[in-house]
């Protein structure tokens, strides 16, 4: 379900409803079958790998913390996942012949992930614990790595051992990539790893924990939750309060027009001049990076502010993902304000363990360069992604290290117009990093580089795309000019006197209405 | 505690309701039939006080603006011309219902016409137009007979069903205020800043749809025999109320390599020459260009017709009319009220 169909406008104020009506004992329960409703809608058969990750890292949460489950229930758990396999092929007649291997090898797995998992309890001290480490973030990246990158691993070897002249016909499998996958397995191997590092207590409660791992609002994409933030809050026994409704509805609005208004009609543009057909001129390369530029802000920052404002309507707290992140003065102040859950994730478990910046200039290059790669790739498995991680990644080590760049990375405030200028400067090369992103492959990548050097005029004229453009992008930045000195892109507007919220609130209600039927699925969900 | 209800949220409901209210009280002509796309038999139509009917763009009834008076002058021929963008032409003067009413009065026959064509009309919302100005006294009718509009008649048809229905997709926009926001959007914004090139591509799963629908022989029969029986229903309509209607089967142009430029009436004249009887006349239109040198020319693409296209079309309708003696009732004498634009 997305959150930009009837059925999530139906959904919404449905459970909200429910859950502030229910005792507050039942409330958690009613989240959690909220979320796995609302993650079956896209298909059911991929709840049992939520279930997977959500006991696998349960389990061996609770063990880091010192507590051992009863073998019968930790075999128990680990059989779920295939037990869930099993109804869905009772329930569902579409099913293709395969699934009873399915079931098996869930099975097998659960058996495996038992033994295994009993074996590194016997081992006692802080070798069990590395041992359960390992077991939980072996079990979640092998799942991740599999439906993900199999066969992107695969197709690139076989390229690779083309081009060194051997023949190789490796199999290809059909995988379905499961939505949101990639969030749902860093949030729960983020909170492992919290675990293991005695930053954050094991959750004791596995319907908690299971609705701390498949939370509807932020399961599909994010922002990807910490264990210590979200666990706490879902344990609490919350009482309504009348501002839930004020923040959510609000938050809501604003992710509707950014989405809606914003990157659907932005991404009208993007999508004619990121389509191989169109013969690229140098005016519509920039207008199609431009347009794609807001289209995934407005995509990615709406989702955020509708899974905060759905989140908020419950009482509860999501991070925020996103602050002004085209004003950024310099590559690090970017990362610090674009997808800030996932920054901050790689931050925390990639790049401070590797070293952060405590060593040599050498060993901060290959830190930044290792984590800019693995967080390109995480975006997906082709290797566009991967070269605009590494370009993420060049620019930090520039910024840091090259002179003149390194005098945009001061902290102290500097003369506005210098400090305009730095953001101009990252915009565009921001621009640049979009423009590898969005294309397909290195192929159009290239055309799109080569249709710079081309300003004659072209077969369709740019110049009303352009307007067609400002007429969507110039709300979203005078929006931002109103809640910018709050420093909250949508919690701002709290702040502003009522009559203006007013007239705000209707403006962005008829700017959404008015591009409602153009909708698009949220790119990230792709991730 | 706050209150639930803040005066932002208090302001915004007032704004929405205001303009809904207003919108309805003070525009109620624009709001009837809005979203009938063409179904609505009103839409288009305003009967004034003094006695005078005017036609305006309404309800997905994109008529150019053209008024005649309810009651037909004594004496004076009125036609009206219902279809598709082909018979609407590239402007009011140039089409060939104004044409002809120039013909006719070059020929000191008191005459008025009437273009009341809609792009994307098919047989079905044709036949609603007929229906709502058969009371307007018609002298003649000319229905402009085309094959090609039939999945556009469904999609509105289906579109219609759909606002009207009470599916939660379309809760908002049972708001006037918002569907016509929508739609101005879509027309003012979207249709004159997007270039032609990328709507095109962006309309990808309506133009399939259309292209499979084209390609689905068992559809394409089922249109055929849909455009036959609706036809006939609209000639009968007319014999009824003893109008006499003019059916005006169409043609395009194909290019054929080997054989240059061709007329096809994709067995339309065979559809007008069965419905031919009393009452009921037919012209066709490949035998009209077949008649006329270089006849490709006279074309802007495969089917619709430039401004002197359309005058061969009004002097050949006025042939037909001369023929069948349709104008015998209509002395020559004075100038006749000729058709008001605005």
């Amino acid at each position: 379900m997305s959150f930009i169909t009837w059925q999530y406008f139906l959904f919404l104020p449905l459970i909200f409803v429910l859950y502030w009506q229910l005792p507050p004992r039942l409330r958690l329960p009613l989240l959690l079958i909220a979320s796995y409703f609302f993650y079956a809608c896209w298909d059911v058969r991929f709840l049992a790998l939520v279930l997977t990750t959500t006991v696998i890292d349960y389990i061996c949460g609770l063990s880091l913390g010192g507590r051992r489950l009863k073998p019968a229930w930790v075999l128990i758990l680990a059989l779920l996942p295939g037990a869930w396999l099993g109804v869905c092929y009772l329930l569902l007649t579409s099913w293709g012949q395969a699934t009873p291997l399915l079931i098996a090898v869930a099975g097998g797995l659960g058996v495996a992930f038992f033994a295994i998992h009993e074996g590194v309890w016997a081992w006692g001290g802080e070798k069990r614990n590395k041992g359960l480490l390992i077991l939980s973030v072996g079990f979640c990246l092998a799942i991740l790595g599999f439906f993900k990158y199999f066969n992107f691993f695969v197709d690139s070897a076989q390229n690779l051992l083309g081009h060194m002249g051997l023949q190789a016909n490796f199999v290809l499998l059909h995988i379905i990539l499961p939505v949101g996958i990639s969030f749902y397995t860093f949030q729960s191997l983020g909170y492992v790893i919290d675990v293991y590092r005695r930053t954050s207590p094991a959750c004791a409660d596995f319907l908690t924990f299971a609705t701390f791992d498949a939370f509807f609002p932020q399961m599909v994409s994010g922002p990807i939750e910490r264990g210590k933030n979200l666990i706490p809050q879902l344990e609490g026994v919350g009482i309504f309060q009348n501002s839930y409704v004020h923040d959510g509805l609000r938050l809501i609005l604003v992710g509707l027009f950014k989405k809606v208004f914003v990157a659907d009609n932005c991404a009208v543009i993007a999508g004619y001049v990121f389509d191989p057909r169109t013969a690229l001129t140098a005016p519509w390369a920039i207008l199609g990076v431009v347009a794609f530029a807001f289209q995934i802000y407005g995509d990615f920052s709406g989702y955020t502010d509708i899974a905060r404002g759905s989140a908020k309507l419950l009482g509860i707290n999501l991070m925020e993902n996103f602050r002004f992140p085209y004003f950024a003065r310099n590559p690090s102040d970017f990362w610090s304000r674009w997808h800030i859950s996932l920054s901050t994730w790689f931050r925390d478990y990639v790049y401070i363990p590797l070293g952060g910046n405590r060593g040599s200039q050498w060993d901060t290059i290959r830190n930044l360069a290792v984590t800019m790669l693995l967080a390109g790739l995480w975006h997906g498995a082709n290797w566009i992604f991967v070269i605009w991680g590494a370009y993420h990644g060049a620019l930090l080590i520039l910024y840091r290290f090259v002179p003149p760049f390194t005098g945009f990375m001061a902290k102290e405030k500097k003369g506005r117009g210098l400090q305009w200028m730095a953001a101009a400067l990252m915009f565009l090369f921001t621009l640049a990093g979009w423009a590898i992103f969005r294309s397909a492959n290195l192929a159009q990548l290239g055309q799109w580089f080569a249709a710079l050097g081309h300003w004659q005029a072209g077969a369709v004229p740019w110049q009303k795309s352009a307007l067609w453009l400002l007429f969507h992008i110039v709300p979203l930045l005078l929006l931002q000019a109103l809640t910018w000195k709050q420093g909250d892109e949508a919690g701002g507007l709290e702040r502003l006197p009522w009559p203006v919220r007013g007239l705000l609130y209707t403006a962005l209600l008829l700017l959404v209405v008015s591009s409602s039927e153009q909708d698009q699925e949220f790119i990230y969900f792709q991730f | 505690m706050k209150s639930l209800i803040k005066p932002a949220f208090v302001l915004t409901v007032a704004l929405i309701v205001l303009l809904e209210g207003g919108a309805r009280l003070f525009f109620p002509q624009g709001v009837s039939g809005r979203f009938d796309y063409g179904y609505d038999p009103d839409a288009g139509f305003a009967e004034n006080a003094d006695g005078t009917v005017k036609l305006f763009r309404a309800g997905g009834r994109r008529f150019f603006p053209q008024s005649f008076s309810k009651e037909r002058p004594p004496g004076t021929f009125r036609v009206f011309v219902i279809g598709d963008s082909i018979p609407r032409g590239p402007s009011l003067q140039a089409s060939y219902a104004w044409l002809l009413g120039d013909e006719l009065r070059k020929n000191w026959i008191p005459a008025e016409a009437f273009n009341l064509a809609v792009p994307g009309f098919g047989v079905r919302r044709c036949q609603i137009v007929l229906d709502r100005i058969i009371r307007y006294d018609p002298s003649l009718i000319i229905l402009h007979v085309n094959y090609s509009n039939e999945y556009e008649d469904e999609r509105e048809w289906r579109r219609t069903q759909e606002f009207k229905g009470w599916h939660p997709r379309h809760w908002l926009m049972k708001l006037f205020i918002l569907r016509r926001l929508y739609e101005m959007k879509q027309e003012q914004v979207f249709w004159r800043l997007v270039p032609t090139e990328i709507r095109q591509r962006r309309a990808v799963n309506d133009a399939d749809a259309e292209v499979a629908a084209s390609m689905d022989a068992q559809k394409m029969r089922e249109w055929s025999r849909q455009v036959e029986r609706v036809t006939r229903e609209s000639a009968d309509l007319a014999r009824r109320r003893h109008i006499p209607i003019l059916l005006l089967t169409h043609c395009s142009v194909e290019t054929n390599p080997s054989h240059g430029p061709q007329l096809n009436d994709f067995d339309m004249d065979g559809l007008g020459e069965s419905l031919a009887g009393a009452g009921v006349y037919h012209l066709s239109m490949k035998e009209v260009f077949a008649g006329t040198p270089n006849f490709q020319s006279h074309f802007t693409d495969g089917s619709h017709m430039k401004q002197s296209g359309h005058l061969i079309l009004a002097q050949a309708i006025f042939h037909k009319l001369q023929k069948e003696r349709l104008l015998a009732g209509f002395t020559p004498g004075n100038l006749g009220k000729t058709a008001e634009s605005k």
